[in-house]
């Protein structure tokens, strides 16, 4: 599969890249890079107005985006935002002021990425409500505690797959025991999407925000997706061009679709490239890949518990291939940069999941992710480059 | 651009290593020329702010003299730290505060490093530039 990305001819520090920080961000296929620049060269115009050509066809080519998101995970509503952080914080503005206020009860998990505990938190400040973090114990949710947290709880919002740990949280039960008590549920579902395909009608969650850039699609762009029920209770954020119906100087009324919330210019070449990744990906069979990787990462953390390392995560069925670890002695710093002049990317650092830092008693980790074009060479690279940090820092 | 012998010298060898990883052994050697801050002597005076790790560093006058003192978790920061006392350490205030940090990027340290690292040095510099101003 390597071969469909342009960026693995490159070398770095000399060597073949061997890139392992698929959590952060994934790499681009062709097909992605070469619609985006053709939309620029050929059909580059704004949407939805315009009646000229142009205009139609970049409509067509934006519109294709939503309409494959909703395809794909069987979704009523697909707003498209610039990614998971805004599709979040279009939540907490658009149905959770108009929806909770004081002495409400929002349910959050330890294990969320800071994007899914801020927007909480600036929401909480203003309406007096309050929020409930579920412990996380031995790198998993405790579900007992989380049935006592629910009580009373209008809002429940769950990371689907930790960035941090590659678990992936029991969703169903999650949503189930949530419906039971009449809680909306928001999936974070930025590290899901690219590992397994998900229905979301299905599942039952009320929203499920997630990224373009995981999945082998643009930066800046990601969606919101929302149920009919929970569609019909929010209100528009942000107001401008795109999301109203008819502006007078004494007021405005809004679009009735998901436009209402996406005021002004959107992504448009993003929305293009988005949909030359979801049609690439269509064409992936996501669940054997996840289980290869999935073997590929085990196999990894084996080799570094080995290796005298700790490692963080537990990688159960079902959890994305994320290998997150820490040496005794050496920094994660200087780790990772001694595996960059190798030629292999990781990241290190807190992953923007501070609280779930502290919970693990570390300020960091270094993070190896594995991703579709991932294989067992780049898991040999890795290793052996492992083995030379080793041997240096001995 | 001409610098002081030290300063060359540290260019230079540098300048002969190919491989990257060597670059960063080699940088991490130079830690062994850090003299010491002492946990105990770290505030929120001398951590370095926009550092990526945990670092300090303090400067003393000693007869005129500069003199760098410096910690830090991350073998190396605490390489870049030892260069920097290198190229500070025994000069005059007017002499440091003559240096640009360009020297670091000559030696292709600063290439060799992302962005964050290069301006963890860069943030190292100024302080200690700033500090040595103060004491002026």
């Amino acid at each position: 599969m390597k071969q469909d990305f342009p960026i693995f001819s490159r070398l770095v520090n000399g060597k073949p890249l061997v890139y392992l920080d698929n959590a952060a961000t994934t790499q681009k296929p062709s097909c992605v890079i070469d619609a985006m620049s053709e939309f620029y060269s050929v059909s580059n115009a704004n949407v939805h107005r315009a009646v000229h050509t142009l205009a139609g066809e970049a409509t067509e080519g934006y519109e294709k985006c939503r309409k494959l998101l909703k395809q794909r995970y069987n979704a009523e509503y697909a707003v498209i935002t610039s990614g998971t952080t805004e599709a979040i914080n279009l939540v907490a503005h658009a149905w959770g002021k108009h929806n909770l206020s004081s002495g409400d009860v929002i349910v959050l998990t330890e294990m969320e990425h800071h994007s899914d505990i801020v927007p909480w938190q600036m929401l909480a400040e203003k309406s007096a409500i309050e929020i409930r973090y579920v412990p996380v114990t031995d790198g998993k949710l405790d579900m007992d505690a989380f049935e006592v947290a629910l009580e009373g709880a209008k809002l429940v919002c769950v990371v689907h797959t930790s960035n941090v740990l590659g678990v992936r949280n029991p969703v169903e039960d999650i949503i189930t025991l949530s419906k039971a008590v009449g809680a909306k549920v928001l999936l974070d579902a930025a590290q899901a999407v690219p590992h397994e395909l998900i229905d979301f009608r299905e599942l039952g969650a009320d929203f499920m925000a997630f990224s373009a850039h995981k999945m082998c699609g643009p930066t800046g762009i990601g969606a919101l997706l929302i149920s009919n029920d929970a569609f019909t209770e929010m209100e528009p954020f942000m107001g401008g061009g795109d999301m109203i119906d008819t502006v007078t100087l004494e007021g405005s009324t809004y679009q009735t679709n998901e436009h209402k919330f996406e005021a002004g210019t959107p992504r448009i070449a993003e929305g293009v490239g988005w949909a030359a990744a979801l049609e690439w990906i269509s064409n992936v069979d996501l669940e054997s890949h996840h289980t290869r990787l999935l073997s590929i990462a085990s196999d990894v953390a084996e080799q570094l518990r080995n290796r005298g390392m700790a490692v963080y995560s537990s990688l159960g069925p079902g959890d994305a291939a994320v290998v997150s670890f820490n040496h005794p002695t050496i920094h994660p710093e200087d780790f990772a940069r001694l595996l960059d002049a190798q030629g292999v990317a990781v990241r290190t650092g807190h992953h923007c999941a501070q609280p779930l830092m502290d919970k693990l008693g570390v300020s960091g980790t270094i993070r190896a992710s594995f991703y579709l074009y991932n294989d067992a060479s780049d898991a040999e690279v890795f290793l052996s480059g492992v083995d030379r940090v080793l041997e240096a820092m001995a | 651009m001409s610098w002081p012998v030290a300063i060359q010298e540290l260019i230079e060898e540098f300048q002969d290593i190919d491989e990257q990883f060597e670059r960063l052994e080699v940088l991490m050697e130079f830690s062994e020329e850090v003299e010491e801050l002492p946990v105990e002597s770290w505030n929120n005076h001398n951590l370095v702010k926009g550092c990526q790790s945990i670092a300090h560093i303090e400067i003393e006058m000693v007869e005129g003299k500069v003199w760098m003192k410096a910690a830090a978790d991350a073998k190396m920061v605490q390489g870049l730290q030892g260069i920097l006392s290198i190229a500070v350490n025994g000069s005059t205030p007017e002499e440091v505060l003559e240096l640009t940090p360009e020297f670091a990027e000559e030696a292709g340290i600063l290439n060799s490093l992302t962005p964050s690292r290069s301006n963890g040095f860069r943030t190292m510099f100024d302080m200690v530039q700033r500090n040595v101003r103060e004491a002026m």
